[in-house]
């Protein structure tokens, strides 16, 4: 696949005219999470996800190569655009955890009655850790389903790998 | 976490992960199986169950959540859309995101089989820049699209100076189906 562009002078790689997306395409989300996985099964799914984060996400990447304060600085912009998100992004040297109080995808399709992809809250350990892996970081995601933590740090920091336990199953 | 703010980019690049992993057929499985019968089932609930007045609740709401710029115009008989400015086709544009090889492709990817399972064909062009036209009627009905200006008037999207553009349209009569694309129309 061609790269899909280069970072520009917005923290988020892409932007739109609206200030705040559509949440209704959490929908579409978590039935391409559910197709991917009926097709493909759990590891399709986790390389899909991966894939995406090599790829569509390789301007994240570019900027994540700045250091922490730039994956500081990408998800405070990130959740400003999500509707209905609370989350905090807290910073230290060694550090980026955010705390995510309310997932936004999860709050909108429980909202409107949508049968959750059980897996769906382990995505954002896969896409965030193929984004960060190459900009020599790392992140743990602990919780899930509505509610959790995920933080960012340097690689060689970090030598135990993430618990897929760690990040529940969503209802 | 993946977003719904840029949700038109990673949706169009799962198009072409979809391709490279089971071909077209797979992405027409996609925008069938996943779209229109998991994402979209409000849509199809409102169509199938109300015809053309469900068809003027689903994209009165959605088009104008994701700001697009459009116009509706609808008669017991036919619901036609003019769309000036799509917000999805807008958004990759502007961000010079183009991995499929036809991303308008899957509007009738997932409202043509929504169309057939509600007994409507669908007339449609686009011009892969951010314009089309799209006019829903009964499967029974063997009135041809209008002509333009005919039943949008002004705000026909053939009369703008954006459908004279050099880009190649892509042409759709009586549809329900991606494939069902008939002819690509010389600039």
């Amino acid at each position: 696949m061609k790269n899909p562009g280069s970072p520009a002078t917005n923290p988020l790689p892409y932007t739109d005219t609206k200030p705040v997306g559509a949440a209704d395409f959490y929908f579409a989300i978590n039935a391409t999470f559910r197709f991917v996985l009926a097709r493909h099964g759990i590891e399709g799914l986790r390389r899909y996800w991966t894939d995406m984060g090599a790829g569509y996400y390789r301007p994240v990447m570019e900027r994540w190569k700045e250091g922490l304060p730039s994956v500081a600085e990408y998800w405070r912009e990130f959740f400003k655009a999500e509707p209905g998100a609370k989350a905090e992004v807290a910073e230290t040297p060694d550090a980026v955890t955010l705390n995510v109080q309310v997932c936004p995808a999860i709050k909108h399709l429980r909202d409107h009655g949508r049968e959750i992809v059980p897996c769906f809250c382990q995505h954002c350990h896969f896409v965030s850790e193929a984004i960060a892996a190459p900009a020599g970081l790392t992140v743990r995601v602990s919780g899930g389903n509505g509610s959790c933590t995920q933080r960012f740090a340097k690689r060689e920091g970090c030598p135990e790998p993430q618990r897929i336990g760690d990040i529940r199953e969503a209802l | 976490m993946i977003g719904c703010y840029d949700f038109c980019g990673h949706y169009e690049w799962t198009f072409e992960w979809l391709r490279q992993q089971g071909g077209e057929p797979l992405v027409r499985e996609y925008w069938n199986v996943a779209i229109r019968g998991d994402s979209q089932t409000h849509a199809t609930r409102l169509i199938v169950e109300g015809g053309i007045p469900g068809m003027k609740e689903y994209w009165g709401h959605t088009l104008d959540h994701e700001a697009a710029g459009y116009a509706i115009t609808s008669t017991d008989k036919v619901f036609r859309v003019d769309m000036h400015d799509c917000p999805s086709k807008g958004f990759l544009n502007r961000n010079g995101l183009a991995q499929y090889h036809d991303y308008c492709d899957h509007c009738m990817g997932w409202i043509g089989p929504l169309m057939k399972d509600a007994g409507f064909v669908i007339d449609h062009e686009h011009n892969h820049c951010g314009q089309c036209w799209w006019e829903m009627r009964r499967q029974s009905d063997p009135t041809p699209p209008s002509a333009t200006g005919e039943l949008a008037g002004a705000q026909d999207v053939r009369l703008g100076k954006d459908w004279r553009r050099p880009e190649a349209k892509d042409v759709y009569r009586r549809a329900t189906d991606p494939d069902d694309k008939t002819a690509t129309k010389p600039a």
